[in-house]
């Protein structure tokens, strides 16, 4: 799901097909597919496993029931993520949880002294999408992490592109003034350093 | 807010350009000139540098544990739980649910409506006003017109002497229609007592055939 290309849409296109017919095997591939993927994206509304696996299945369920009303109008991907994007509000609602509060409260990365780049790299990350409302977290994740277009993202959030653009931006100019800070020390340096 | 850079507009389109240019989906013009600006400008070639490593870091797979196994063991547990149907194609969706859901609402609606009309039809008020047209008088009913200046003590008096009540009017002309308050056996001699009465301009029966 993070290189989304013709072939990956085309085998989700068969998938949801067979699904639509009743395929269970079609449903128990896509679900690996997106698995990993979809953790992702959900982690940026809530750190809380047990509701990210929730919220999961609740978006498979609804893909399960509604395969055979997949007309195509988009990538199978972008449907997937928006039914999950849905699903992930609706949970949060029914909890009472406030995405930004349960992301900022949960994350809780520290400096690591973990001497793994991807460690740090996380932690980098957790500590400057803290800065972030969940909506302008969603639209990086989507953005960067998946790789969406406006459009896509526009129509996973079912939002105007105009409003996904100004949420970008704003998410853009906040990371811009405090990731610098969070590096410690420039990227460049780290590269001539290791 | 603006964005501080040092170039002005192409520091502005470099900034617009990036996230496209890391994504691989610029135009491969937009690409060649963000590669030449970049080795123009520090200011973006740190903010693209920043944004290449941005990206890396949201590539990373996610550090909340969650099952892939266990979640679709559930979700298939749930599938199959009583009441879930097995298959897609052979189940209704919400859409249908909810348009059945709709027409029964409307059939309903109708049978209620026809209902009250039924009602309203079969049920006659106990009670008249006096701008609903004149009832079918009953047996022995007289028509009586009092004379202008008959007062409504003289008028109350001689309806308790005689027996009488009305039950309808003044119509246009002033006529009342009065029956006798016991039987319509005494409705004879009350119209020739009322035809007697000074105070009564016309008694007449009421004859309801045609």
């Amino acid at each position: 799901m993070n290189e989304p290309s013709s072939d990956v849409d085309t085998r989700d296109r068969m998938l949801l097909q067979r699904m639509a017919a009743g395929d269970r095997a079609a449903l128990e591939t896509l679900y690996r597919a997106y698995h990993g993927g979809l953790t992702r994206f959900l982690s940026r509304l809530t750190r809380r496993a047990d509701l990210i696996e929730e919220i999961v299945n609740d978006c498979f369920w609804i893909a399960w029931r509604k395969a055979d009303s997949f007309h195509g109008d988009s990538r199978v991907s972008t449907w997937i993520m928006g039914i999950a994007y849905r699903c992930g509000l609706k949970a949060l609602r029914q909890r009472g949880d406030e995405p930004v509060d349960d992301y900022a409260l949960r994350e809780g990365h520290g400096p690591s002294h973990d001497p793994d780049e991807d460690r740090e790299l996380r932690d980098w990350l957790g500590e400057g999408l803290k800065h972030l409302s969940a909506d302008q977290r969603i639209v990086v994740e989507l953005v960067y992490g998946v790789g969406n277009s406006l459009d896509e993202v526009a129509a996973i959030m079912q939002a105007p592109v105009g409003t996904v653009k100004a949420r970008l931006f704003h998410a853009r100019i906040k990371l811009r003034n405090v990731l610098p800070a969070l590096a410690g020390d420039a990227p460049a340096q780290r590269e001539n350093r290791s | 807010m603006t964005i501080e850079m040092n170039s002005g507009k192409d520091c502005a389109r470099a900034w617009e350009i990036m996230p496209w240019a890391l994504q691989a989906t610029a135009a491969p013009g937009q690409r060649e000139w963000l590669m030449h600006h970049l080795a123009q400008c520090e200011a973006c070639s740190a903010e693209f540098a920043q944004q290449s490593r941005l990206r890396c870091a949201l590539s990373l797979p996610t550090d909340v544990p969650v099952d892939a196994e266990r979640g679709l063991k559930r979700l298939l547990e749930r599938i199959d739980a009583p009441g879930a149907e097995a298959a897609p194609a052979r189940r209704w969706s919400s859409g249908r649910l909810t348009r059945a859901l709709a027409a029964a609402v409307v059939l309903q609606a109708i049978g209620i409506g026809a209902l009250g009309v039924r009602l309203w039809s079969d049920q006659a008020p106990q009670y008249r006003t006096l701008s609903r047209p004149a009832l079918l008088e009953p047996a022995g009913a007289l028509r009586v017109v009092p004379a202008t200046g008959m007062t409504l003590a003289d008028w109350n008096k001689l309806l308790h002497d005689l027996g009488l009540r009305v039950i309808d009017g003044p119509n246009d002309a002033g006529a009342y229609a009065v029956v006798p308050a016991e039987s319509a056996s005494s409705s004879a001699s009350a119209l020739r007592k009322l035809r007697a009465d000074r105070g009564i301009r016309l008694a007449e029966p009421v004859d309801n055939t045609p």
